[in-house]
């Protein structure tokens, strides 16, 4: 019996895979998807570069202005990859009538929302290549050897949070035209108190506290420290990790509510 | 060995019915869309269920599909439950949506071989493209495909897994004239690979053409099933013999003839018979006798329409006396 069981897992986990192939081609062929991605994050990248060229930040003991924004820029991406991608395409498939096609196949459901986040970390993956590459390449900036694993954790982490509340979040959407509209109403408000574009100093205890109940500060404020030239040991930031650990299960409810829905009594 | 061929025969009659349903109920609210719909599809036949828009065709079927849950009654589909959602269901049922998406930026072969892959046994991608003649637009995206192309692939989506039952849900809807009868050869030839078809529309001749059993459906619930040609009675119906009498002539002067009814309408005639040849010879014998010209002359047995729009309660009651919906 568990041989069977072994042998129709190990047939799902390569259905898997395949989805993911799949899934993939898909992405990389529609190029409107790409601007949120990838545009949008390296384009914001150069600008904030080429303003403050050299600048120092003094509430931060006077680190270059470049070690804040490549790692802030990156927390942006990836919530660009996981959550708004997740969310918007999602709506998008499910107005289209795809996720009820996908329902009357065999293939099982989980296996299908593992592809699609597979297919979304290979995205964050390239992204955080491609912003770190250039962040090293252009400014200068390093990830250091004794904090690559926190940056990694912390990278794994967000996407665990972003891409679970993306699925979840589709719950509350109620068309494909809206969807922009919520999720960058959920996202960009937030990011000018986070820490994402430049440091959120000075700001009133109120919305520092909202700041740090959502997850997009305590992302890029943990990957930040990772990047802090004076942080001295692994750059792992304890209480921003579990926020996000937080969000992690809360996306994963969400995303669990928004999946048990049949499909066909929606709408 | 008189004893085996009967046996298998029997056996073959015994087969347990494709789809069977007793008293399926569906609410939403307080509105009840499907009220006590019972009927069972055998295996190998395209079975039509009938009715006009909002009639709660969609939703049995969705039902069936496992799209929806019933509030009532039962439904097994190939044996199972559609409720319970089982993967064995979906390897062995093919279903067709009506306007349903697919991942538009992979091409047709990517589409069949991705579809294809979800089910242990597929059919192989290219005899797929071709027996819904895809062929030529094989290496082009979804997204840039016609709507009739469009529809053939969800057919192509449907078929690759090999399902025994096949769920087609107005396939046709939007077709030009052309279009329906390519559509309609392919889902004739499907009946040949012996699969089962179970067929939802509201256009009267593709009922005519693809069912061997039409249902029809009409306020939540089925007020008629049959074969097309007997639905209803639709064999045993009265024929209707069409004529304009000239000026001069009435009711009156015609022969006697086996008839229900007659009737005149300016010099229009009309005459219900159930012995249209008969009355027919009278008719004519009578009017060449005199040397009377009977204008647009015709004998028609009421066609499928007819019946349906008699039943559907979507037409103007004829002058059909008899009562025949079930």
């Amino acid at each position: 019996m568990s041989s069977v069981l072994t042998a129709s897992l190990r047939r799902d986990l390569g259905l898997v895979a395949w989805q993911i192939r799949y899934e993939q081609r898909s992405y990389w062929r529609n190029r409107g998807r790409g601007v949120f991605t990838f545009v949008f994050p390296l384009m914001f990248l150069v600008i904030f570069a080429s303003i403050d060229k050299g600048a120092h930040i003094s509430s931060r003991g006077g680190i270059p202005y470049d070690d804040f924004f490549v790692p802030g820029i990156l927390a942006y991406a990836v919530i660009a990859t996981t959550y708004v991608n997740m969310a918007i395409g999602t709506a998008i498939l499910r107005d289209a009538g795809v996720l009820k096609r996908m329902q009357g196949t065999p293939l099982p459901r989980w296996a299908y929302v593992a592809a699609r986040i597979g297919s979304t970390i290979l995205i964050v993956a390239a992204i955080t290549a491609l912003t770190l590459g250039l962040g090293a390449v252009v400014w200068g900036v390093h990830v250091r050897g004794s904090t690559l694993p926190a940056v990694i954790l912390t990278l794994a982490l967000g996407t665990a949070a972003f891409t679970t509340l993306g699925i979840g979040i589709t719950r509350f959407i109620s068309s494909a035209e809206s969807a922009p509209v919520i999720v960058n109403l959920t996202v960009l408000p937030l990011t000018f108190i986070s820490n994402v574009w430049f440091p959120a100093t000075g700001l009133p205890k109120a919305l520092t506290d909202v700041a740090n109940f959502f997850p997009i500060r305590p992302l890029a404020d943990a990957l930040q420290y990772a990047f802090d030239p004076r942080t001295t040991g692994a750059g792992l930031k304890g209480h921003d990790l579990q926020t996000l650990a937080i969000w992690t299960v809360v996306g994963i409810v969400m995303m669990v509510r928004f999946l048990r829905r049949p499909l066909g009594e929606q709408g | 060995m008189p004893t085996l061929p009967a046996m298998t025969t029997n056996h073959i009659q015994r087969r347990a019915p494709a789809v069977e349903v007793r008293d399926l109920r569906k609410s939403y609210g307080a509105v009840e869309a499907v009220k006590g719909v019972s009927f069972e599809v055998a295996p190998g036949e395209v079975f039509c269920l009938l009715g006009p828009n909002g009639a709660g065709k969609t939703t049995t079927v969705e039902i069936l599909e496992g799209y929806r849950t019933r509030t009532g009654g039962d439904a097994l589909v190939l044996g199972m439950d559609p409720a319970h959602g089982e993967r064995e269901l979906r390897e062995r049922v093919g279903i067709v949506l009506q306007q349903c998406g697919v991942q538009a930026d992979l091409t047709v072969a990517e589409l069949i071989e991705m579809y294809g892959r979800y089910h242990v046994r597929s059919r192989p991608v290219d005899e797929v493209i071709e027996l819904v003649e895809l062929t030529e637009k094989r290496d082009v995206r979804a997204r840039q495909l016609s709507g009739g192309q469009r529809r053939r692939l969800d057919l192509a989506l449907a078929l690759v897994g090999e399902p025994d039952l096949i769920f087609l849900d107005e396939p046709t809807t939007g077709f030009d004239p052309a279009a329906r009868r390519q559509a309609w050869s392919t889902i004739r030839s499907l009946c040949d690979l012996g699969k089962t078809v179970f067929l939802t529309t509201h256009y009267m001749d593709e009922a005519q053409h693809l069912a061997s059993r039409v249902a029809v459906m009409n306020a939540g619930q089925i007020i008629a099933i049959g074969r097309p040609d007997e639905l209803a009675g639709r064999d045993v119906r009265p024929a209707e013999i069409r004529f304009t009498l000239p000026a001069g002539w009435s009711l009156g002067d015609l022969p006697a003839v086996p008839s229900r009814s007659r009737s005149l309408d300016g010099d229009r005639v009309l005459v219900l018979t159930t012995e249209p040849v008969l009355a027919a010879h009278r008719i004519t014998s009578w009017a060449l006798e005199r040397q009377i010209e009977l204008g647009h002359f015709s004998v028609s047995q009421p066609t499928l329409e007819d019946i349906y729009l008699e039943l559907t309660g979507s037409s103007a009651p004829n002058q059909v006396p008899e009562e025949v919906a079930r």
